[in-house]
């Protein structure tokens, strides 16, 4: 599973890479390495309980 | 490892952390991220005075990678491209379970050094690096069995006596790595590396890291006080504000300043001697 913002992308318009990189749809732009595993769901990380940008997106408090 | 050995002379160890895995190309477009070009950037550090190059591996993508398979590409690539630099792996690995965390221990050949963080550090609001004790032990009796000489991570000051907690098994000279930065690292000031220096025991060597512009002022007083720099991407991207460095540029700095203050950059085979590391070359 992966984040519902996530996508794969070889440009961002600005800069072209050869191999797609992870994209947030919600800041328009590409991810930080280490981000992408919460992106990606790996290692029991999660969207919705552990970024910043999917949580203020979905109007989530930390309280929450 | 004291301000007498300044003046001594001593040789100074400079490491070159080329790659890291919190940032990629996406941050610093010429940052090394596949086996060739980390390869590349260990060679170009070697011929600028880098004694040890500190590595992490990725996916093609630039996303973090732990497993033995891809550290052993990047670990055959830096040692085709140099002549005798030490291969130091990164155990490190922000929520990474223990499981993979020692992989990189276990390329043909074994690296010669490896990072062993002693303790918690936070990144944003969720993230952290736990580094639990068991985890610190369990990747340090690894390394000891792999004949592999551990550098001590201390985060922040409290990571002092953590490390005093293992120093009784480790082998001579004990080599504690100081960091500083923002967040759960050392606040960088001159003072706290002069108190963090002075804790110290009498034999061990120390490395310093500063984050960001932390980098040439705290890793330039450590030279002063007798002990050795890392330097690199990982740490900072920048040679001055609004400058984006290189690897090769940040470790022709370090060497030259070391240079003008009397300390000789230590060859790859002195770095051995010094610190006390196995040659795999
Ligand atoms: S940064 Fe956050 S919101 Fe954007 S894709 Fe990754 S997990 Fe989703």
């Amino acid at each position: 599973m992966a984040c519902p913002h996530l996508e794969y992308r070889e440009s961002d318009g600005d800069r072209e890479f050869d191999t797609a990189r992870a994209f947030c749809t919600v800041t328009g732009e590409f991810v930080q390495p280490v981000h992408a595993d919460i992106c990606n769901e790996r290692y029991g990380l999660d969207p919705e309980s552990d970024c910043e940008i999917f949580r203020e997106h979905a109007g989530l408090d930390w309280d929450e | 490892m004291t301000y007498e050995e300044y003046l001594d002379g001593k040789p100074v160890v400079i490491t070159a952390a080329l790659t890291g895995g919190i940032q990629g190309k996406e941050a610093h477009p010429d940052l090394p991220e596949t086996p060739a070009e980390i390869a590349e950037a260990a060679a170009a550090v070697e011929d600028a005075g880098a004694a040890v190059v500190h590595l992490h591996a990725r996916r093609d993508n630039g996303e973090r990678a732990f497993s033995t398979e891809r550290f052993q590409g990047v670990t055959d690539a830096v040692r085709d491209a140099t002549d005798d630099v030490i291969v130091q792996h990164s155990t490190g690995g922000t929520a990474a379970p223990d499981a993979l965390r020692a992989e990189p221990l276990r390329t043909d050949p074994t690296p010669e050094m490896a990072s062993l963080d002693m303790g918690p550090m936070n990144r944003g609001r969720r993230l952290t690096s736990e580094n639990t004790r068991d985890t610190i032990d369990g990747l340090h009796a690894e390394m000891r069995e792999r004949g592999i000489k551990p550098e001590l991570e201390v985060f922040n000051n409290g990571h002092l006596n953590e490390a005093f907690r293992i120093l009784d098994d480790l082998d001579e000279p004990p080599y504690l790595n100081l960091i500083f930065g923002p967040g759960t690292l050392a606040p960088p000031s001159p003072a706290n590396l002069q108190r963090m220096v002075d804790q110290l025991p009498e034999h061990a060597e120390f490395n310093v890291i500063g984050f960001g512009p932390h980098q040439l002022p705290l890793t330039t007083q450590s030279l002063i006080l007798g002990g050795h720099v890392r330097v690199g991407l990982e740490d900072n991207s920048y040679l001055r504000k609004g400058e984006l460095a290189t690897n090769e540029a940040l470790v022709a700095r370090a060497a030259r300043i070391a240079e003008e203050l009397g300390r000789p950059v230590a060859t790859p085979a002195e770095a051995r001697d010094l610190l006390g590391v196995e040659s795999r070359r």
